[in-house]
């Protein structure tokens, strides 16, 4: 494999800015939040009749997204680099 | 001593008869001035060696030599143009089955040139504590043996040797005339005319408190995570390695006296790059907390006390670690990365490190990995490591090196393909767990544990189901009344009727469909509760009145408005009469709606 040279390369920068960590994480996990609580009074609330499969399933997905980020923007803040 | 001289002269003839092709016969020394320097536990020397082409062909390198009893001693050797900063590549070759070193002039040296060059090297494990056990208030003397020559395999015209000691307290030294000793210092020669590989032995008994401290065992690892971080963390063994402390150890006389374990280790100070955050200094019981930080301009010291005095004999371990940002090390193009940093850092001045592992740990899924590194070292083989989110495991490299100095704190670089679609692996994981665990629960609330069904419940449910499902349909309803009346007033304006009939076929296409599924709830709900039924009949016959006030309006628009067959005030009376009824009607089903929630 053919070397690149040093000086055509850039310095590498994380795809997060750390400075948006804090930020990025509360959003993230306000949203999700939201969506989760929406799931879970649905769930409680709804009987077998009554039941819409398609919108658990969208409802828990979009939730499971935004907290899925949210951890992880957690997890590289508080200094746990995965 | 005379007998020393006459064997390496026997080794002289040995090696004329054998005629080393390396060793140019031509090359000669004008000058050699030697400084020592003794004054820490490594022996720094430093050569300046004045070399002249008497042959006829140029001469494109030398050979260096270290007097074989201390060969393996030698942690590191350079060469570089006196006065420049210019280095001379050295290899390591074998003269005559011993070690030795070839080291390149810069320009092959000229028939009849002179050349000046520098040629460093270190000993360690060099000096020899002598006596060997002190008790905690003496001083610590050392005994250095050298050479007041070069051993070298070319004649040298004239040679001098100052030994730095760094104290005034000399037990002891070989007179070698000339030799002279001043403030510290210790010169030996000029001698003149001496033959290749001269050697003359000189013992100099000193006092020597430097700490004579070394890591043992440094393992180093340096963790990439492509979020942004360089994980450094170094676990350090420590040994102090000068005159055993012998007899018992008093804390307070050597809190009290300052005079007290002067060869001991109080702390000492460790340097570590300017980025460096997060820094922590741990031991296997915890934080140790005798630490001090000091910012400076392009470094970051750290005074590191350990929890105890070194005396000589001890040893400790300790572990420090902290994060460096990504930028300041690594570099990339593309799904090319390059990562260049210390292969080992600064510990301590002065410092030896006995045996040394360094492991590079790589975000998970690098692949063609390729390293350069400044100096020879022992790859072993390669490993994953697991940590957080992993699942095919990091890959890491590991290496091992002994006997390094602070010379040795050089840059490796290390090439790797990294894609980054791996970096979205962790996320996944996450919001996979999340989404199975809200899976479990959709599962879980549609499992049925009861053993007898409860037919009055199960039936309010069923209707309640029912009625909102009508619910449903029912505001899907006023969604299409609510269109159909934007698409009225859009006619209004356009007098597009072609559009607007194709609107209206589609527009009845959908009610139907809706109503049908309507009625057939409706007739469901007939059986399971005549009570709701009525209601629900009652929201049908005020849907059926308002979609037939919204018919009316279209014939008023299709056969009066646009062929213009109506004046302004007559239409506008019949409009108001329209909007008067749809919103009646609209607050009734509204009511209805109401109720049967």
């Amino acid at each position: 494999m053919e070397k690149i040279p040093i000086d055509v390369m850039n310095p590498y920068l994380s795809p997060i800015n750390p400075i948006l960590l804090p930020h990025l994480t509360l959003i993230l996990f306000a949203i999700g939040t939201f969506f989760t609580a929406w799931f879970f009074v649905y769930e409680v609330t709804s009987n077998k009749y009554t039941r819409d499969l398609l919108k658990e399933v969208s409802v828990a997905l979009v939730a499971a997204i935004f907290s899925g980020f949210g951890i992880l923007c957690l997890l590289i803040w508080v200094g746990i680099y995965v | 001593m005379k007998l020393v001289l006459e064997n390496y002269l026997l080794i002289f003839c040995i090696a004329i008869t054998a005629c080393d092709c390396n060793v140019s016969p031509y090359l000669k020394i004008v000058n050699v001035d030697r400084l020592i320097d003794i004054s820490s536990q490594i022996v720094k020397v430093t050569n300046k060696i004045t070399f002249q082409n008497a042959g006829s062909d140029s001469v494109s390198h030398f050979v260096f030599t270290v007097d074989p009893k201390v060969i393996d001693n030698v942690a590191v050797i350079k060469g570089r143009i006196s006065d420049l900063d210019v280095s001379l590549s050295v290899s390591e070759i074998s003269v005559e089955n011993r070690k030795a070193w070839s080291i390149k002039f810069e320009n092959p040296l000229e028939s009849g040139k002179f050349s000046t060059v520098d040629v460093y090297y270190a000993f360690i494990d060099y000096l020899k504590p002598y006596p060997t056990k002190i008790t905690q208030n003496e001083k610590q003397f050392v005994k250095f043996i050298g050479n007041s020559y070069l051993y070298i395999p070319y004649h040298v015209s004239k040679v001098t040797t100052s030994v730095a000691l760094g104290t005034k307290n000399v037990e002891s030294y070989t007179r070698v005339e000339p030799v002279s000793y001043s403030d510290s210092h210790i010169l030996y020669g000029p001698y003149k005319d001496l033959k290749p590989y001269s050697f003359h032995e000189i013992e100099i008994h000193y006092e020597n408190n430097a700490p004579f401290l070394i890591a043992s065992q440094l393992l180093r690892k340096i963790e990439i995570s492509h979020w942004g971080n360089i994980a450094v963390e170094e676990e350090i063994t420590l040994e102090h390695t000068g005159a055993k402390l012998k007899g018992p150890f008093s804390r307070y006389d050597y809190q009290r006296e300052p005079e007290s374990g002067l060869s001991s280790v109080k702390s000492f100070k460790t340097v570590l790059p300017a980025m460096a955050t997060d820094i922590y200094y741990r031991d296997e019981i915890g934080n140790i907390s005798t630490s001090h930080l000091y910012n400076l301009e392009n470094s970051i010291e750290v005074e590191l006390r350990p929890r105890f005095p070194l005396f000589g004999g001890w040893n400790t371990q300790y572990i420090l670690g902290y994060n460096v940002p990504l930028y300041t090390y690594l570099f990339t193009k593309g799904n090319n990365y390059l990562l260049k940093m210390p292969l080992i850092d600064h510990i301590f001045d002065n410092m030896v490190i006995k045996e040394a592992v360094i492991k590079i740990i790589l975000p998970e899924g690098s692949h063609s990995i390729d390293l350069n590194l400044p100096y020879n070292a022992e790859r072993l083989p390669d490993s994953l490591h697991y940590t957080y989110l992993d699942t095919i495991g990091r890959p890491v490299i590991t290496l091992k090196k002994t006997n390094l100095v602070e010379d040795h704190i050089d840059n490796f670089e290390l090439r790797y393909v990294f894609p980054k679609i791996f970096m979205l692996l962790e996320p996944l994981l996450i919001i996979g767990f999340l989404y199975i665990l809200f899976l479990t629960i959709i599962v879980y609330v549609r499992l049925d544990f009861s053993l007898s069904k409860d037919e009055d419940t199960e039936q309010k449910l069923r209707v309640c189901g029912l009625c909102s499902r009508v619910i449903n349909f029912e505001h899907k309803k006023l969604k299409l009344y609510q269109s159909f009346e934007d698409k009225l007033s859009a006619l209004k304006y356009n007098k597009d009727l072609n559009s607007f009939s194709v609107n209206v076929k589609s527009f009845n296409s959908e009610y139907k469909s809706i109503s049908a599924q309507l009625s057939e709830l409706i007739a469901k709900l007939k059986t399971e509760s005549p009570d709701i039924y009525e209601k629900v009949s009652e929201l049908l016959k005020l849907d059926k009145q308002l979609k037939e006030i919204y018919s009316q309006q279209q014939t008023v628009y299709v056969e009066k408005l646009i062929p213009g067959k109506i004046n302004k005030a007559s239409f506008l009376e019949l409009e108001n009469g329209f909007s008067k009824k749809k919103e009646d009607n609209l607050s009734r089903i509204n009511k209805l709606l109401k109720s049967i929630e």
